[in-house]
């Protein structure tokens, strides 16, 4: 799924997923439903002839068909399970089918094709994301054969998160660098594409993404920014180490702290000055967070999601006086217990979080029934956890499938933090308040008397 | 350029309103009791807001405002008084005049309004409060309610509290002078004298507490600790009160009266009246709770009942001393500025202060009397600022001088000290939690800990990013994670990166050195200063610690 989100954010691009249907019709239903959007993602729909003879045929028949209908320029394809399993070579098959059909690899008139090995039971969907950014990347780099010695410097920025960001995010992130540092480049862009407004038509894919000549600028950029610190940037690493574009990572910005480290950044790199807007906001969400403090203060708190979510609002609570009890994340991942204990040294060492990863909700139950929080923060497969414990529940992340609104919920910048304060504030105030509605008399008492007063008079 | 002439930068009109704490013997020199000064921005309100709070909290009435609709409608379930039962009083009933009523005057419409409402609630009591433009227009209140009352068999009573009448002390003695109407006299077998010195035995003597308004459920916590003692407690005024147990406060013993700017009225009438003397007492903080159990278990002369009265202090003492302690410890030192409405408040507010281990450094009242801001005088300790009526820009100011690491105020107050990045703890009436009794001073403690603790005061400090600040703080912290050679290091860059730059009024060397001046002489008298009561064996006495 994590690489469906990827190329999801490249302009005018299919994705493949080669395997059995239900691949792709559980991930279409699964990010349909959180950013309501048409999702459409082809598969190479194994039989059990296709399981037990390879998937070489339906893989091509998949191929052909996608190119007939959608007419795309890039094609992702992203490998399951079986088709793992059962051993077959995608990018022999890919070269094949090139072949056969005349494909060649001119990124100017040709389809590029790139595959990525994405197994569900490799790693989670954030691996997946990252893999396919680094596939991506590496494929129009490659394919620029020849040129590739020769860098023409654009000046640009690429930024790359490794987790993806909401499409409000990141319009939020594209303003602040069209704001700050001029010419970038974002990749994966998503913001029209899952978030898309009502048109005349029904394009067959949706327009938007990274442009492809975008992408294959970006060994050219003078220095990369990656969004998040957990999870190892391929893309960025691969930049780096092969074309020399110096790497920066810095966390989600979320929170006063990220979102001051994420502007020191764009300045160092750029050496542009903040602009008074953002000066202006980072003022409002001081501003909101002394205007809030008693109520989060001390506020136990349970945080899970994909690593570097879970990092920065972390860092964030803990900024806010909240005492976030519980620290959890589904991937497996060894740095995290390590960063987000790095991050409570730095902030408020007195506090002792129970921090877990590679868990599945069943253990985040029996974590929260140890730790005991007042709120969850987290995606919205914790609602169960959430009702049995009579907790509120402030959703972030993905998938956000049981409310609307999941395509525009802003977490980044100081915007973006200041919106997240108001609403974890404004939850806890809605489980604590306690107004209740005035008692009066029952209306039948003074029926009663009334006649009373009648009979007497 | 204007020379400086007082502690703060204001009108010079307002000047002999703001001083400090004066050495014992001295009559303090300032100004109060006055109207507020034009064009000033007093935090006070007005005549008929004074009566509305004192009153509001009677739960049964019907509270009509004779008025236009934003006399009512401003004033609309405002504060934070806890019902046990019926809540009539959090509606705000409205005649609603308009302009034509202004012309031809508004007593039609209110006596059908006081019908309507009879139809409607069936009440037992009415309070028809007077706004300013009714006695501009001069209608007649008391008349329409003379004959709503015998049309009705209800008391209905008039409240003047006509807002240009004076300042909020003037609207305290109009909610009084209501209540007196609804005070029946008591029947002949409880009438009488009242002095416990000819019958040291009263059997189930019988109190009210008078100023106590029940915000968030105050009276739920200090109602039983006296009927442990043994004593009745027949109403507290007027909070959680009700038309029937007003109408009963003239059979009690004793009155005991917290909120004195409101209440001494009252409880000198009844004194006069019915002869039913009274206690001044607080039921804030350890030390006032004991005093106003100690006193009252004194004045009825009853061995059983001091027994009984320090089993409770001490097995409530016992109970939230580990938690108060621990506040303490993360508290003590901190420095404190209290704007409050009436003395009463502010005065038992330092001693509550003084239990935390925190200092007071500016003290002021709305409504404060010449003998109440001596005794405040008495109370802190030199250097403190004491302010009389005190607009937004002094107080901003006198924060900042000051040095103020909390203030504890209202609502109006409270966003100066958040935008000075100063803690804040609200003590008025729309606070949800109680303050009052043990739990109550728990609940204060822990409060004044969230607001001065938080960590976003740490986030404010740099009001604008400074990336150059943000790069060395990183690496300080970096070396401070790995180790703590540049401990020093690091600390300096904070000093540098954090300091708020507004935060630096144009002082002048002697004011600064002024302010923190903290003479040895009177703390050390406040220290040893005799205690009011005795200390029983347990724990350690909180409030005299630390000095």
């Amino acid at each position: 799924m994590g690489s469906a989100l990827a190329f999801k954010g490249i302009e005018n691009t299919m994705v493949l997923y080669h395997g059995s249907q239900g691949c792709s019709t559980y991930m279409r239903l699964h990010l349909a439903h959180h950013f309501r959007e048409p999702v459409d993602i082809a598969s190479s729909s194994l039989s059990e002839k296709g399981a037990v003879y390879g998937g070489r045929e339906n893989l091509k028949k998949g191929l052909r068909n996608v190119i007939n209908r959608y007419n795309p320029k890039v094609i992702g394809v992203a490998t399951t399970c079986l088709a793992e399993t059962i051993g077959d070579d995608v990018p022999a098959i890919i070269r094949e089918f090139k072949e056969e059909e005349g494909i060649g690899d001119d990124p100017e008139k040709d389809i590029i094709i790139i595959s990525v090995s994405t197994p569900s039971y490799g790693e989670s969907h954030v691996s997946g994301y990252i893999k396919a950014l680094e596939a991506v990347v590496r494929k129009f780099a490659e394919n620029q054969g020849e040129e590739r010695a020769i860098k023409i410097p654009n000046g640009k920025l690429n930024l790359i998160p490794v987790e993806s960001l909401s499409p409000a995010d990141v319009r939020e992130i594209k303003e602040i660098l069209e704001a700050t540092a001029g010419n970038f480049i974002f990749l994966p862009d998503i913001s029209e594409t899952f978030d898309a407004p009502l048109r005349d038509d029904l394009p067959k894919i949706a327009p938007g993404g990274t442009s492809i000549s975008e992408i294959a600028d970006m060994p050219n950029s003078r220095a990369s920014l990656g969004l998040g610190i957990v999870s190892k940037n391929l893309a960025l690493e691969y930049l780096e180490g092969y074309y020399g574009v110096p790497g920066h990572s810095v966390p989600i910005p979320i929170g006063l702290s990220n979102t001051d480290n994420f502007f020191t950044e764009l300045v160092n790199i750029f050496g542009c000055p903040i602009p008074d807007k953002y000066q202006a906001e980072r003022g409002r969400l001081l501003d909101a967070m002394v205007d809030v403090h008693k109520y989060l203060y001390g506020v136990k708190a349970a945080v899970y999601g994909d690593p570097d979510l879970v990092f920065s609002l972390t860092t964030f609570m803990l900024e806010l006086g909240m005492h976030p009890v519980l620290v959890a994340t589904g991937s497996k991942s060894r740095d995290f217990g390590m960063k987000i204990r790095q991050i409570f040294k730095e902030i408020r060492p007195e506090l002792e979080p129970v921090v877990l990863d590679g868990i599945d909700f069943d253990s985040l139950n029996d974590a929260v029934s140890d730790c005991n929080p007042d709120i969850l923060i987290g995606n919205s497969n914790g609602r169960y956890i959430a009702k049995a414990r009579d907790i509120p529940l402030v959703r972030v992340g993905l998938p956000i499938h049981d409310r609307v609104g999941a395509q525009r919920i802003l977490t980044v910048g100081y915007k973006g933090s200041l919106e997240l304060l108001d609403r974890i504030t404004n939850t806890i105030l809605e489980a604590t308040d306690t107004f209740t509605a005035p008692v009066q008399a029952e209306p039948a008492a003074y029926a009663s008397q009334g006649t009373e007063e009648e009979c007497m008079e | 350029m204007k020379e400086k002439a007082g502690i703060v930068d204001t009108l010079e009109e307002r000047q002999p309103y703001i001083t400090r704490k004066q050495e014992k013997g001295q009559t303090i020199p300032l100004a109060c009791d006055n109207n507020s000064l034009a064009g000033a921005i007093s935090q006070r309100a007005c005549v008929y807001s004074g009566a509305r709070v004192v009153l509001n909290p009677v739960t049964d009435a019907v509270h009509l405002v004779h008025g236009p609709i934003g006399c009512a409608g401003y004033t609309w379930d405002i504060r934070g008084a806890k019902s046990s039962g019926i809540e009539t009083n959090r509606s705000s009933f409205s005649t609603d005049m308009k302009e034509i009523d202004v012309i031809f005057g508004g007593e039609k419409k209110l006596s059908n309004a006081i019908d309507e409402l009879v139809g409607l609630y069936h009440p037992p009591v009415i309070f028809v409060y007077s706004t300013c433009i009714v006695g501009i227009i001069g209608d007649d209140l008391e008349a329409i309610c003379n004959t709503a009352s015998q049309n009705h068999n209800i008391p209905v009573l008039p409240v003047k509290s006509e807002g240009f009448k004076g300042n909020k002390s003037d609207g305290y003695k109009a909610a009084c002078d209501a209540l007196k109407k609804l005070i029946k006299i008591p029947p002949k077998e409880v009438a009488g004298e009242k002095k416990p010195e000819v019958s040291p035995e009263v059997r189930n003597p019988k109190i009210n507490i008078l100023g106590d308004f029940n915000v968030a459920g105050d009276v739920w916590l200090i109602k039983p600790l006296f009927e442990q003692m043994g004593t009745e407690v027949i109403v507290s005024m007027t909070g959680d009160s009700t038309a029937k147990s007003i109408s009963r406060a003239a059979e009690a013993d004793l009155n005991l009266v917290q909120c004195s700017g409101s209440m001494t009225y009252l409880a000198k009438w009844m004194q006069k009246e019915y002869g039913i003397p009274y206690l001044s007492a607080s039921f804030f903080g350890i030390e006032d709770i004991s005093l106003a159990l100690r006193k009252t278990a004194e004045y009825f002369g009853s061995e059983e009942m001091k027994k009984k009265a320090e089993e409770i202090l001490e097995t409530g003492t016992n109970r939230i001393m580990p938690e108060i302690s621990r506040v303490r410890e993360r508290v003590k030192g901190k420095r404190a500025a209290i704007y409050m409405g009436g003395p009463a408040k502010a005065l038992t507010l330092i001693k509550g202060f003084a239990e935390l281990g925190m200092e007071v450094v500016i003290i002021g009242t709305q409504t404060g009397q010449k003998e109440d801001y001596e005794q405040i005088s008495y109370s802190v300790r030199n250097g403190t600022v004491i302010v009389d009526d005190a607009n937004p820009l002094e107080l901003a100011e006198l924060l900042v001088k000051q040095k103020a690491d909390l203030m504890v105020a209202g609502v109006k107050e409270r966003f100066i000290a958040y935008k000075l990045g100063i803690a804040f703890c609200d003590f008025n009436h729309d606070r949800v939690v109680e303050f009052e009794g043990f739990d109550g001073f728990v609940n204060f403690a822990r409060e004044v800990d969230a607001s001065i603790n938080s960590p976003v005061w740490k986030a404010v400090r740099q009001r604008t990013l400074k990336p150059e600040a943000m790069e060395l703080k990183r690496a300080a912290v970096k070396e401070r994670i790995s180790g703590e050679p540049h401990a020093k290091e690091y600390k300096d860059m904070e000093d540098m990166a954090v300091e708020p730059e507004f935060l630096h009024p144009k002082l002048d060397a002697a004011a600064e050195n002024q302010v923190l001046e903290r003479p040895q002489d009177d703390e050390m008298e406040l220290c040893n200063r005799k205690p009011l009561y005795h200390v029983p064996a347990y724990g350690k006495r909180p409030c005299f610690q630390g000095y």
